[in-house]
């Protein structure tokens, strides 16, 4: 080989790997899964006119609300490499909760206070249960998704009972409108659920990022055992974040009940791997120690962007399950290719 | 280890069995009928689909992973055998759904072990994948089987229904290639330890693809007992399906975390499932507390199989000073 | 040195391995020779190069340099599996078995034996060759039982039994009696000489000289990563083998120090006992003052230190920091009392590989940053880190992008040592502070201890070389099978001397031979 053949050769091969490098930092970037969004909104404008239309957008986001504020919850579990399957029970459980106490039909409270009592009443629910699933995991040492599978089968089925003896059907009507405005009114232009949505979020970043239970939880996360050493509590930090995760079910329990102005217990059934999809498609890792709340908004949009888009274009449902479960393929099949050949984590 | 612990630990480990003798016994004494050899034929029968899944998903967890798209598998390759099979002999539908079925474990087995996706996601995906595709083929219109599947139903061979048959062919089955064949013996030495297994020089990849086959293919033969059993099936059908299947694994003493189990503890779990449940029937009890009571069962085995890992772990730690120990 | 003159040619022979690590060579051109049918042991100190010179042995590394031959035919293993395959069989102190399988399944993993024409495992077959192994290795236990049911002796064992599946020629065993009872060193030493009469070759590598003299006929001392000599059994003494190991020449120059300790004391450990593990510890250490612990591998020198930071539960005893007793022992409860710990296992325990430095030294005192009810103030931890990291010299200021995985082994440790630093701690203890890291790290591991307890603090110094705890301390505790078995002063310092009190006999009858 030529002197001059085997510099020519070296000056392609880094052109094509700084090339790579550019491809690659765009696929790193934290922003790629709102890059997708906005390069799917576009590729759909042509065929699906209405997404650009402010109509759309505001369905977009008032179908997303309720999704992401579980899976804010269902980030923090992530992160400390837990999993919460309870969710989908806990939403169903606080809804009828809250709805047995403030239904005018024969509710256990009337006037109003009826509406505030029953959303305290919902939130301490999912605590409850959170706090149930968390001292299952701490002190009596069984795997997260066995109890929360054992917490979700127990609660879901109490929520249909429960149901029973406050309504002849499946549901319970009559929610007194101070909470059903939660669902449809708007405060200067604002619906309400975008801002319990936003304030939620901005809540959980803020925990996250700025608090010393954020630190504990991405520690615990990455390394329990480091964490022990250099004092954390491991113990407490878990517990917290199932409490915090059922919480935010039930926060997301009341955006859903008042938006059907019904308490149902079959509301929850099947967010379930929605929730777990969302916030893995933004990047958040099963493995614990990695996840943001603003990789959870992008990927709850990705999602509900998805399911928008194909419902215009008339699709079926049967091919809103092959593309997300697509796409959940390829986030997943992504993240494994940037661990392992860009050593990323 | 002294004898005290070691009779603590037997306890711990016979409790799921424990908790079987007193179904037995809180529901014998509710209900004379309960204790009868009719109805333990309907509860396996009923037991059936359900313990064929646990099966398949037992050599998934023992692998440390998971299979969540039994359920989409079941649906989908059930829609295959309403929809296009009606009209051929039932073996050549049966044959076709065990193909179909490995086939789509085999798509798992292939994203989990040699592209390296985690379980959990892979078969999340393809559990999306699957029920889309059945809702296509379907229309999300209820499928009807032909006359000559759900006749198998009333099927017996040597006066045993065919249900009974069917999981005992392949617990059969299951039994004999994870306890006497190499592949079998090696599905535990990889889920114990992974990266020993490999550096031993055993296949590793390859048994952990092959355990997704497997669970690919017994979710399709639970998805083909269950056809003949409820004659026609709707777009939720199969829902959740591996949540029971898992379920049933673990309360029969499957680790999630590998390595450790059996087929036997399947077809138990899911034995003892369905007792409770036929017990709460035939008491008449309040069919809402029907999956209060399957919770609290699976609750129960899990705490105490923690308990039980716990105290191994203390025993097991290594000693300078063993002759204080000894 | 005399070497023996043998008709036969050797069984293995090693000449002139060298190997480096990261730059630093470990193994200066090791050669030594192993006959048929003897035992063979290989002596020297912690980092003396042992263990490197058998991980090559066995295929883990592979040499920069020399020759080794196995049978008359050149041998140069690529893995364990190619050693293991040509009659190398290596069983480590962390033994290799699958604890969920019986004793046979593990024995036939690769292997099984199968019926004729069918893929089922012979299992009368495969119970018979077991039930033959496990005679040879005086294992009387059915093949099918659970290995993870099993004592530790007992699983050495079944490892023995499988490298005689194999049809090892050579044996290395790697501190096999450390966790063995009396009886169970007795039985396999009785299988040793089995195996050396049919013709295996042995290679025995041990700290307990007692073992080492009782079963091996010739000895290779190593030494800072060379051989220092080998010899027969009947040529060598005890005394004479431990000044061989020791000579061993100083790499470090260790830092003077300004202060001498002071009255008052910072620790006081009283009676600690925990079965199994520990013995009636009792000692103090002053404030100002260096404590060393020596003590060899499997002395209970890590677990003295876990027991004293509460990271183990304690039987009874007492532990005092600076006058204030630990009532309920865990690190939460030591950390406020001023104890501070530097796990000697610093990727599993002392980090957090994937998190930033920034986050890695914020994580023990992150109370310390709070501007609110439970918010803390990035900027103000980003700046301390920022400091802690250029008083400790670490090699970069990017403490907010730098994740501590991609830090060389002693900026790593710097890292750690700067996390407990930020608590001030009034007793550190650090076990292993040294290990895999490079000369230059190791003199500013020096100089922090130095200036850690001039400005007033203690420390508990745990390391397996013993220059180093000489270097650094102000007094010697030297620690065998979880008892205290001697106290040195500098005045007093003398190599063998703490060399010889590290290796003092602990335990029942430890010189009762057969």
């Amino acid at each position: 080989m030529l002197v001059s053949e085997a510099v020519s050769r070296k000056a392609e091969r880094e052109a094509s790997r700084s090339k790579w490098k550019a491809a690659a930092s765009v696929v790193l970037s934290e922003y790629l899964v709102l890059a997708l969004c906005v390069l799917y909104t576009l590729v759909m404008i042509p065929v699906v006119p209405e997404i650009a239309t402010v109509e759309v957008w505001q369905n977009i986001l008032s179908d997303m609300m309720p999704l992401l504020i579980v899976s804010l919850g269902q980030t923090i579990v992530l992160i400390i490499a837990g999993i919460d399957l309870s969710v989908t029970a806990i939403i169903s459980m606080a809804s009828v909760v809250g709805a047995s106490i403030m239904t005018q039909s024969d509710g256990y409270l009337s006037g109003p206070l009826a509406a505030p009592a029953a959303m305290a009443a919902m939130l301490l629910v999912g605590a409850g249960i959170g706090l149930l699933n968390g001292l299952s995991i701490t002190r009596l040492n069984m795997p997260a998704f066995v109890v929360t599978l054992a917490t979700t089968t127990f609660f879901g089925g109490c929520a249909i009972w429960y149901t029973t003896f406050h309504s002849t059907t499946t549901s319970i009507y009559d929610l007194p409108d101070m909470f059903i405005s939660i669902g449809d009114r708007d405060i200067a232009g604002i619906p309400i659920a975008v801002i319990v949505a936003v304030t939620a979020a901005l809540i959980v970043h803020g925990v996250l990022a700025y608090t010393i239970l954020g630190r504990w939880l991405y520690a615990v996360g990455k390394n329990p055992r480091t964490a022990y050493v250099s004092g954390v509590p491991v113990r407490t930090t878990v517990m917290a974040a199932f409490v915090l995760s059922g919480m935010l079910a039930a926060l997301a329990s009341i955006v859903y009940t008042a938006r059907l102005q019904t308490g149902t217990p079959i509301l929850g059934e099947r967010i379930l791997l929605d929730v777990v999809g969302a916030v893995v498609i933004g990047g958040t890792s099963l493995f614990g120690g990695k996840g943001k709340v603003i990789w959870t908004v992008f990927g709850v949009l990705f999602l509900v962007l998805i399911d928008t888009t194909l419902k215009l274009l008339g699709a079926s449902l049967f091919a809103i399950y092959v593309i997300k479960g697509s796409v959940i393929l390829a986030a997943a099949l992504l993240d494994t290719l940037r661990t392992r050949y860009l050593g990323v984590r | 280890m002294n004898s005290r612990n070691r009779i603590t630990i037997l306890l711990l480990q016979a409790a799921p069995y424990l908790l079987f003798v007193a179904i037995l016994l809180v529901f014998g004494s509710l209900s004379d009928r309960f204790l009868s050899l009719a109805n333990f034929t309907n509860i396996v029968i009923q037991a059936a689909p359900v313990a064929i899944l646990a099966i398949g998903m037992t050599f998934v967890l023992l692998t440390a992973e998971i299979d969540l798209s039994v359920g989409a598998v079941m649906y989908l390759t059930g829609c295959i055998l309403g929809l296009y099979l009606g009209g051929v002999p039932w073996p050549v539908g049966l044959v076709v759904v065990l193909a179909a079925s490995a086939l789509l474990g085999g798509i798992n087995g292939a994203l989990v072990a040699y592209l390296g996706i985690t379980s959990f996601i892979a078969t999340l995906g393809t559990l999306f994948i699957g029920r889309g595709i059945a809702m296509s083929v379907s229309n999300t219109a209820s499928v009807y089987f032909p006359e000559a599947i759900t006749s198998l139903n009333r099927a017996t061979v040597l006066g045993i229904p065919s249900a009974i048959v069917a999981v005992a062919v392949v617990f059969a089955v299951a039994w004999v290639l994870l306890q006497q064949t190499p592949f079998g013996r090696q599905v535990y030495a990889v889920g114990q330890d992974r990266d020993a297994a490999a550096k031993a020089g055993l296949p590793a990849k390859r048994i952990v693809f092959f355990c997704f086959v497997i669970s690919g293919a017994l979710a399709g033969m639970a998805g083909f007992v269950s056809a003949t059993q409820i004659g026609a099936i709707t777009a939720s059908y199969g829902l959740q399906a591996e949540f029971s299947a898992i379920a049933a694994a673990v309360l029969g003493g499957t680790s999630l975390f590998g390595g450790r189990g059996g087929v036997k503890g399947a077809l138990f779990g899911a034995l003892l499932i369905q007792t409770a449940a036929n017990g709460l029937v035939i008491i008449n009890a309040n069919p809402y507390i029907y999956p209060l009571v399957t919770a609290g069962i699976i609750f129960i085995a899990v705490a105490v199989d923690g308990l039980r890992s716990r105290m191994l772990e203390r025993l097991e730690r290594r000693f300078i000073r063993p002759w204080e120990i000894a | 040195m005399q070497t023996v003159q043998r008709s036969s040619p050797p069984l293995l022979s090693v000449e002139g391995i060298t190997k480096s690590f990261f730059g630093v060579r470990v193994l200066h051109g090791v050669s030594f020779e192993l006959w048929p049918g003897e035992a063979l042991g290989l002596l020297g100190e912690n980092g003396s190069g042992k263990s490197t010179s058998m991980n090559i042995l066995g295929g883990v590394h592979q040499p920069d340099g020399g020759r080794m031959s196995l049978g008359g035919v050149p041998y140069a293993p690529q893995s364990p599996r190619e050693a293991s395959r040509a009659g190398i069989a290596f069983i480590h102190q962390e033994l290799n078995l699958f604890p969920n399988l019986s004793i046979e399944e593990n024995l036939f993993i690769t292997d099984f034996p199968k019926r004729s024409g069918v893929p089922f495992i012979d299992r009368r077959w495969m119970r018979k060759r077991a039930r033959e192994l496990l005679a040879e290795v005086d294992l009387d236990l059915p093949p099918t039982r659970l290995v993870g049911n099993l004592a530790q002796g007992e699983r050495q064992l079944v490892e023995i039994a499988k490298a005689l599946h194999a049809d090892a020629k050579v044996l290395i065993l790697d501190e096999p009696t450390t966790s063995l009872t009396r009886r169970e060193v007795e039985r396999l030493f009785a299988i040793v000489n089995r195996l050396k009469s049919r013709g295996v070759g042995i290679i025995f590598i041990s700290h307990a000289l007692e073992d080492v003299m009782h079963v091996c006929e010739r000895m290779t001392v190593l030494r800072d990563g060379a051989v220092v000599g080998t010899d027969l059994r009947e040529r060598l003494s005890l005394p004479g083998i431990i000044s061989m190991m020791v000579g061993r020449s100083i790499d470090a120059i260790y830092p003077e120090r300004s202060t001498g300790p002071r009255e008052e004391v910072a620790l006081r450990v009283r009676n600690l006992t925990q079965r199994g593990v520990a013995n009636n510890i009792s000692f103090d250490i002053r404030t100002g003052e260096v404590v060393g612990l020596s003590g060899l591998m499997g002395s209970g020198r890590s677990e003295l230190a876990r027991l004293i930071f509460g990271l183990d539960p304690l039987d009874s005893g007492t532990i005092e920091v600076a006058g204030t007793r630990l009532e309920r022992p865990g690190p939460k409860a030591s950390m406020a009392a001023g104890l501070a710990f530097l796990t000697e296992d610093r990727r599993n325990e002392g980090l957090l590989m994937d998190a930033s430095i920034v986050d890695n030294i914020g994580l023990t005192f992150l109370k310390r940053f709070k501007v609110g009810p439970g918010v803390i103030s990035g900027k103000a931890l980003n700046t301390t880190a920022a400091e802690l990291a250029r008083m400790v010299h670490l090699s970069t200021d990017r403490v907010q992008e730098t994740l501590a995985k991609h830090l060389s082994g002693g900026n790593q440790q710097k890292v750690v040592i700067a996390k407990w630093l930020l608590r001030r701690p009034k007793v550190f203890i650090l076990d292993e502070p040294t290990r895999g890291i490079d000369v230059g790290a190791k003199q500013e591991v020096y100089r922090i201890i130095n200036r850690l307890v001039e400005e007033g603090g203690a420390v508990f110094l745990i390391s397996s070389e013993i220059e180093e705890v000489m270097g650094l301390s102000d007094r010697i505790l030297t620690i065998n099978k979880g008892e205290i078995t001697g106290a040195f002063e500098r005045s007093g310092f003398d190599r063998e001397a703490i060399l010889a009190a590290a290796m003092a006999p602990v335990g029942p009858k430890r010189e009762a031979y057969a």
